[in-house]
């Protein structure tokens, strides 16, 4: 934790730090936000998608992004401050890299007009902003430097709260609402990487309705096994006296529901849910749901 | 609420009440959806593609004339690759034709679209129908 705040006295080391952080950055918009810069229907939802809907999409983006830095900024101690600090860097790191990569792949040129450029620019910073934050993050993990690793070094963690008053204990307390968010950020960020693909409605358009009744209850069982049965690192554990079905009620099922509206959110962004049945907009968030299920609950896991 | 100590995560045994409350509703809304969906299984044959076209609006656009329509496929299987072709009628007589292809008419549902004429059909009796599908 010896980062910007807790290490004044280095001038130089600092603006390393900083550089580093950057750096993981914007490796992280490349990393996640690269399926999604490379995706045709996304290019052309940039200038035919409606305005109102991707400045939604756009502002939603800012709590999003202030949320999870303060939740998983690389500073654990990190204020509300800190956390809109970090959401600006990476919102601007996730613009720049958006707009760098597209005309690198030649998707954005001098003649386009500028709501073009603007729209197909605007809808890919969302992912990759955050995976920007996440690079950071995630990126950091025990590489040093930034004291990431203090979690399993306890005298790390007593030098810290020497430091600073307002640490966070070593045994921190996500509240239910942190953990409903952290399956909607998964959720959400699985969505957008598939959603925009045409592949989505075309998979409901295939589907019979005991398709999409099997599609629910796999992607149930999926969701919780992936956190409660098969051991990862970071697994989730009940205590030995609650019964398995308490977690199946409390997280799972909420979660399944989080990423049913996330999914029709994001379809109803790339308005891919005008002038349907609700049957048929049912399905398609059915089907949307199954990656957005796996990405709610590997968010529980990783984040 | 979840404790994470050395990496591990913990569900506390006391929950809050508000976790079995939106635990329940999720429950709730979860069985509906299934309930929806089983219905829909249960009650519904596939029926292939029917298609209705409504003329929405006739507007005069450069070089052409343009003829709006609105198509609804009522049946409950989608349709792919529809081909709608307008043709202007002068008694027996077709006098232009001119086709588009939607990607897709989703069951149950509309899709919107338009022919372009490169005259005006002006009296002339204007016919807009489907002509071929296929199956997503």
């Amino acid at each position: 934790m010896s980062g910007v705040a807790a290490a004044p006295g280095s001038g130089t080391g600092e603006f390393h730090h900083f550089l580093v952080g950057f750096g993981r950055g914007a490796a992280g918009a490349m990393l996640f936000g690269m399926p999604m810069l490379m995706t045709m229907e996304l290019w052309h939802l940039g200038f035919y998608i409606e305005r109102y809907r991707l400045l939604l999409l756009l502002i939603v983006n800012i709590p999003l992004l202030v949320i999870l830095a303060d939740r998983i900024g690389f500073e654990r101690t990190s204020t509300w401050r800190e956390a809109f600090r970090d959401a600006a860097i990476a919102y601007g790191l996730g613009i720049v890299m958006s707009a760098t990569i597209l005309v690198l792949l030649g998707d954005i040129k001098l003649h386009m007009p500028f709501s073009e450029m603007l729209g197909k620019t605007a809808i890919q910073s969302v992912p990759a902003s955050i995976g920007a934050l996440l690079g950071r993050s995630q990126l950091g993990g025990q590489a040093g430097g930034n004291g990431d690793s203090d979690k399993d070094d306890p005298k790390g963690e007593e030098a810290d709260q020497g430091k600073e008053g307002n640490a966070v204990p070593n045994e921190l307390s996500i509240s239910y609402s942190r953990e409903l968010f952290l399956m909607a950020v998964g959720a959400l960020f699985l969505s957008l990487n598939v959603a925009p693909t045409e592949e989505i409605i075309l998979i409901a358009y295939k589907m019979t309705p005991w398709h999409a009744l099997a599609t629910i209850v796999i992607s149930i069982a999926i969701m919780h096994g992936f956190v409660y049965a098969v051991a990862f690192k970071g697994t989730h554990e009940m205590p030995g006296e609650t019964p398995r079905w308490h977690a199946f009620f409390r997280f799972t099922l909420p979660g399944y529901l989080v990423a049913m509206l996330i999914s029709l959110y994001v379809l109803w962004t790339f308005g891919r849910l005008d002038d349907s049945a609700p049957m048929q907009m049912l399905i398609s968030a059915i089907v949307l749901s199954f990656p957005g299920a796996i990405g709610a609950a590997a968010a529980r896991l990783i984040l | 609420m979840t404790i994470t100590a050395h990496g591990r995560h913990t569900e506390t045994h006391e929950p809050h009440w508000i976790e079995w409350a939106t635990g329940m509703i999720s429950a709730l809304v979860v069985l509906a959806m299934i309930a929806w969906v089983g219905w829909e299984a249960l009650r519904k044959d596939a029926l292939p593609p029917e298609f209705s076209i409504a003329v929405t609006r006739r507007t005069p656009v450069e070089g052409g004339y343009r003829v709006e329509f609105d198509i609804t496929n009522k049946a409950t299987k989608t349709a792919a690759a529809v081909v709608v072709r307008g043709e202007i009628l002068d008694g027996g007589d077709m006098i232009e034709d001119a086709d588009v292809t939607f990607d897709y008419v989703p069951a149950e549902s509309n899709a919107s679209g338009a022919i372009l004429f490169s005259q005006d059909p002006g009296t002339r009796k204007v016919r807009v129908r489907a002509i071929g599908y296929t199956d997503p």
